[in-house]
């Protein structure tokens, strides 16, 4: 079998499987599971055989294009392993049919955004993302969880209503949606285009609808978005930016101010969930900042962080105030200390790797920022790892335990630690003095300064209505950008 | 001459649409705000569709002269249904939300859920 046949049934597989859950609801675990190891299966073909990108055009010049490389394999198995996770983490619980398929359309439509190079194509995914992910975050049907979908689904609308109008003036120059037709495409289609991607991505101002959807989503829904979903709106950027020099230094500076964005707000924040989220933010910045290696980081980021949401879910409590006062169970503390350790760059885990990777690919300006981001990062996330943890309370646990939740988590943290054998030339006496002083210096900073800190950040541009104001001020700023 | 007029004002309405978006407070004028900027977007893609020729491009023996470019028009006919059917499901989505919040005003609501 050739591969081009192998690419296309592997599109095709997570739909069908997507829907045939549907006609046997019995096997809806089983199926789902199914569907996720068919991608990493096609992920790790891609990655392992080094046979060069690999470039589809299905009909014309105006057709759908697809383009399969090592960048796209790491989107594709991060894909794969948190859908998994995810599923594993519900298998125990009482989720419906209805969850597992969508949750697998969902991935199917990840995979179609990671293969894609050209608008259209690219934008029909971005939409059965969106509806998909509105489906899974409504899945609850309580009102709050209506808003945050709607919400999630009206800014992305409005903002892939402004991708398409840049589409049709790229197609006007070239004759063709691909990728590449952003050279030489006016001023106005770049910048419309970008703000498409940046909102559905959460990238800088336009992704501030990101930290409350993404906390007040259910936990294997939050996993999930964080996870996998915001990446869809990434991974084009990155690769726009690999494949064109001129848009690389605005992705870059977008990066660069995305990362310290988010993490400025998650230093602050003083509810897990939305400290992740926050976090995501700035992390989405680390991908943008260097994006020859943005596959490498999405993948430690994805693991890392949908581990984070569903230890984090698992937790007594959301106010790190109230975490503070009572030992936590010493198990779940474990987990959360390797994830933490892992995003703040710690030896022996896959964090180490890739931040090492992607300090050594920045450029000159962009050095110092994101030295800060990452001290900014081990800071936030020494949050998590100086919370007091003891035996658990035998007679205090409530609810019964998800035994899928250990399994996630053992998938998760298992991949994160084998990751760490991606990059072993990171291993140099001056990368792992600078990384554990990075930690180092963080954890003192938490501890002297932020522990007692009790600054309140507004929440006003989080509000609906300013997210669509954003939205409008992000594209003159991005037309100016473009301009220059 | 004529085509840059119904560009100029399929562009106006894709604006209506989005101030729509922004000055609206009640959810149901929202989206139906975002409806009358997606038709705009697509209409937008009719214009530029339409730039070659006027004629429909089906494919006949005799030539009627200059056709219009198949492929936008194609391309949009996917978006318009992506377009409805995020509609519906907001639609739907709003009318459950309506139960509790019986004004639809996205300030309170956005006060009494999440803030």
């Amino acid at each position: 079998m050739t591969m081009d046949l192998i690419t296309l049934i592997w599109i095709a597989f997570p739909f069908l499987i997507g829907f045939i859950i549907y006609l046997i609801p019995t096997l809806d675990r089983s199926l789902a599971l199914l569907g996720t190891i068919g991608s990493m299966a096609y992920a790790a073909l891609l990655l392992l055989s080094n046979q060069g990108p690999l470039t589809l055009r299905l009909m014309d010049h105006f057709g759908v294009s697809l383009i399969l490389d090592p960048l796209a394999g790491f989107f594709i198995l991060t894909n794969a392993l948190v859908t998994m996770a995810v599923v594993l983490y519900c298998w125990r619980t009482d989720k419906s049919t209805f969850f597992y398929a969508q949750a697998l359309i969902l991935h199917g439509s990840l995979n179609a955004a990671f293969a894609c190079s050209d608008f259209i194509s690219l934008y029909v995914a971005l939409e059965v993302i969106s509806i998909s992910a509105f489906l899974l975050i409504a899945y609850s049907r309580t009102d709050r969880s209506l808003w945050v979908a709607l919400r999630y689904l009206f800014i992305s609308n409005v903002a892939m209503l402004f991708y398409l109008v840049g589409a049709i003036l790229i197609y006007q120059t070239h004759h063709s949606f691909d990728f590449v037709g952003l050279r030489g495409a006016p001023t106005e289609a770049v910048s419309l285009i970008f703000l498409g991607l940046l909102v559905k991505g959460g990238v800088f101002v336009s992704g501030l609808w990101l930290p409350l959807t993404h906390a007040e989503s259910e936990t294997p829904v939050s996993a999930l978005m964080s996870g996998i979903v915001v990446k869809a709106g990434i991974f084009p950027l990155v690769r726009c930016a690999l494949l064109l020099e001129e848009i690389n230094p605005i992705v870059r500076a977008l990066g660069l101010s995305t990362a310290l964005l988010g993490v400025s707000c998650a230093v602050f924040e003083k509810d897990t969930k939305r400290m992740l989220a926050f976090h995501t933010v700035s992390q989405l910045g680390f991908i943008l900042a260097a994006p020859v290696v943005g596959g490498l980081y999405a993948l430690t980021h994805g693991l890392v962080k949908s581990a984070l949401f569903l230890i984090v879910g698992n937790l007594p409590s959301r106010d790190f105030k109230v975490l503070q006062q009572k030992p936590i169970d010493q198990r779940l503390w474990i987990a959360l200390t390797i994830a933490s350790l892992s995003i703040s760059g710690m030896p022996l885990l896959a964090g180490f790797g890739t931040k090492a990777l992607t300090m050594k690919e920045l450029l000159p300006w962009q050095v110092i920022v994101m030295n800060i981001a990452a001290l900014g990062t081990a800071i936030s996330f020494a949050k998590f790892i100086f919370l007091p943890h003891g035996e658990p309370d035998k007679s205090a646990i409530s609810k019964p335990e998800n035994p899928g939740f250990w399994w996630a988590i053992g998938l998760l943290l298992g991949a994160l630690v084998l990751g760490n054998g991606l990059y072993l030339q990171a291993y140099t006496f001056e990368t792992i003095v600078k990384s554990v002083g990075t930690i180092g210096l963080g954890w003192l900073a938490y501890w002297f300064l932020f522990r007692k800190l009790s600054i309140k950040l507004p929440r006003v541009l989080e509000q609906f209505e300013h997210l669509v104001g954003v939205m409008s001020l992000s594209l003159v700023v991005l037309f100016w950008m473009v301009f220059v | 001459m004529l085509g840059n007029w119904v560009e100029a004002l399929v562009l106006a309405t894709i604006l209506c649409g989005f101030f729509g978006i922004i000055f609206k407070k009640n959810l149901v004028m929202k989206i139906v705000s975002m409806d009358v900027m997606s038709t705009g977007v697509i209409a937008y893609y009719v214009v530029v569709a339409s730039r070659i020729g006027f004629f429909t491009p089906i494919l006949v023996d005799s030539q009627k002269g200059a056709y219009a470019d198949p492929v936008p028009q194609a391309v949009i006919l996917t978006a318009i249904v992506i377009g409805f059917s995020i509609q519906a499901l907001m639609l739907v989505g709003v009318m459950k939300l309506a139960r509790n919040n019986p004004t639809l005003e996205t300030r309170e609501i956005e006060k009494s859920n999440v803030l």
